[in-house]
């Protein structure tokens, strides 16, 4: 079993970015759920990205325009060939997700923040209001997203619980269990039913983070997903959890920490199967 | 019809730009800690306590005087988000000398003229929160006068 992340590359620690904040070349990037967060103090240089109104569309369930995701980092100064480090609240739940959108769009030099927001703050690292004003840059329209690729759509989710291939439910024991239908302490979002999509593993996110919510070793990471949940590299894996911030988080873990290659984010996730006409699920049980 | 001294918060934010909204919503999220109880305050009731639809434990604490007007003092748990924290303190200022029934029926839709249409959003719906939570206190109030008056 390694004891190295497959792409290690993709991980900076809190210290490492403290000393290379005005590097040439990264943009560090702050997504987070609350959503003055980054308004109450940031890491020097950071920009924000607002994971629904920078990145997904007003009007239709679903993602930016490659037009649009063109212009949005343009406005902070990124190109193709800017190394974007993402960071944020939740263990870096909407950091997952800013940088998994920015994989929808192809952009390849992605990172993580490991320990995110939390650990910065926790080891006195400093913070500051001033907003940083990058020069416009001229970012490639991207040809395509990835949609293929890296996402998962309903009917494709279905697609795989029949085909009994793997599904990982990351929310908490009681939403895969359908007692409740929103996170505890999470305002109830809409969903009509709880419960799980059939076949689908229980593993929650936090499975695969530290108590400063950094993420655990490989090996941790290797018994959980590996052994104990029976994912192999090569076989087609589909997460989800209630919109697809949480399951971002285990998508990243997946692909870049343990190197599976062919994980898909369904980030309609449970407040669409849970109100879909036709949908089926399961309650209790399941693993 | 708001209490006057919310009326004016409402007012300042109707005329914000966007930036302008989040900087003052900010601004009043970093006062909040000043809104919490000073040693030797008595209340007539306090309510702290952790709720599903937020993040960390909110006490708020009603003191209401001889003219029958309502004072808050609130206490926020270090998760709370900053908009919760944002509306903790323009509460307490805003509805600061109002009588309980007035607070009890004071509609919502303020709420939105001051956070603005973006800000708020499903996982923002603690935006509500406390207004819900001042209200529930005042109830709870008025519950007991009139069950005393009764007896």
């Amino acid at each position: 079993m390694s004891t190295e992340y497959a792409h290690p590359e993709a991980l900076v620690e809190t210290e490492w970015l403290e000393q290379h904040l005005n590097e040439k070349g990264i943009r560090i990037i702050e997504s987070n759920e609350d959503i003055l967060l980054y308004d109450t103090g940031h890491i020097p240089g950071a920009v924000h990205i607002d994971w629904r109104a920078d990145l997904q569309d007003p009007l239709i369930r679903d993602y930016i325009s490659p037009e649009k995701f063109a212009r949005l980092c343009g406005r902070h100064g990124i190109t193709p060939e800017t190394t974007c480090i993402f960071y944020g609240d939740k263990a870096n739940w909407w950091a997952c997700y800013a940088l998994w959108a920015f994989r929808l769009f192809g952009h390849e030099k992605v990172k993580i923040l490991n320990g995110g927001r939390e650990k910065w703050k926790a080891d006195g690292r400093k913070m500051t209001r001033e907003v940083p004003n990058y020069p416009q840059s001229n970012y490639r329209v991207p040809p395509r997203r990835l949609d293929k690729e890296i996402r998962a759509f309903a009917d494709e989710a279905l697609a795989q619980s029949q085909a009994k291939k793997p599904l990982i439910d990351v929310r908490s024991p009681g939403e895969y269990k359908g007692e409740i239908t929103h996170m505890a302490e999470y305002p109830q979002e809409g969903v009509l039913r709880g419960g799980h999509i059939p076949g689908a593993k229980s593993v929650p996110w936090k499975t695969a983070t530290n108590d400063d919510s950094t993420f655990k070793s490989a090996p941790d990471l290797a018994k959980i997903y590996l052994e104990q949940c029976g994912l192999k590299p090569g076989t087609e894996t589909v997460v989800y959890c209630r919109i697809g911030e949480r399951s971002s988080h285990t998508w990243f873990v997946l692909t870049y920490l343990l190197g599976l290659e062919s994980v898909r984010n369904y980030d309609g996730s449970w407040t669409e199967w849970g109100n879909k006409v036709g949908a089926p699920i399961e309650r209790s049980g399941g693993s | 019809m708001h209490p006057v001294k919310l009326q004016s918060i409402i007012d300042l934010f109707d005329h914000l730009p966007e930036v302008e909204r989040r900087e003052t919503l900010v601004a009043y999220s970093d006062s909040a800690p000043k809104q919490a109880p000073r040693p030797n305050e008595k209340f007539d009731l306090e309510d702290i306590r952790k709720d599903e639809e937020c993040a960390d434990t909110v006490g708020v604490y009603l003191q209401v005087d001889e003219e029958g007007k309502a004072h808050f003092r609130m206490t926020l748990g270090p998760e709370v988000q900053t908009l919760t924290r944002a509306m903790a303190a323009i509460l307490c200022k805003g509805l600061d000398g109002a009588t309980p029934q007035e607070i009890l029926d004071l509609p919502q839709d303020f709420v939105t003229r001051i956070v603005g249409a973006d800000l708020v959003r499903v996982r923002s719906q603690t935006t509500y929160y406390v207004l819900s939570r001042i209200k529930a206190i005042c109830k709870v109030y008025l519950d007991r006068q009139r069950a005393k008056q009764i007896a």
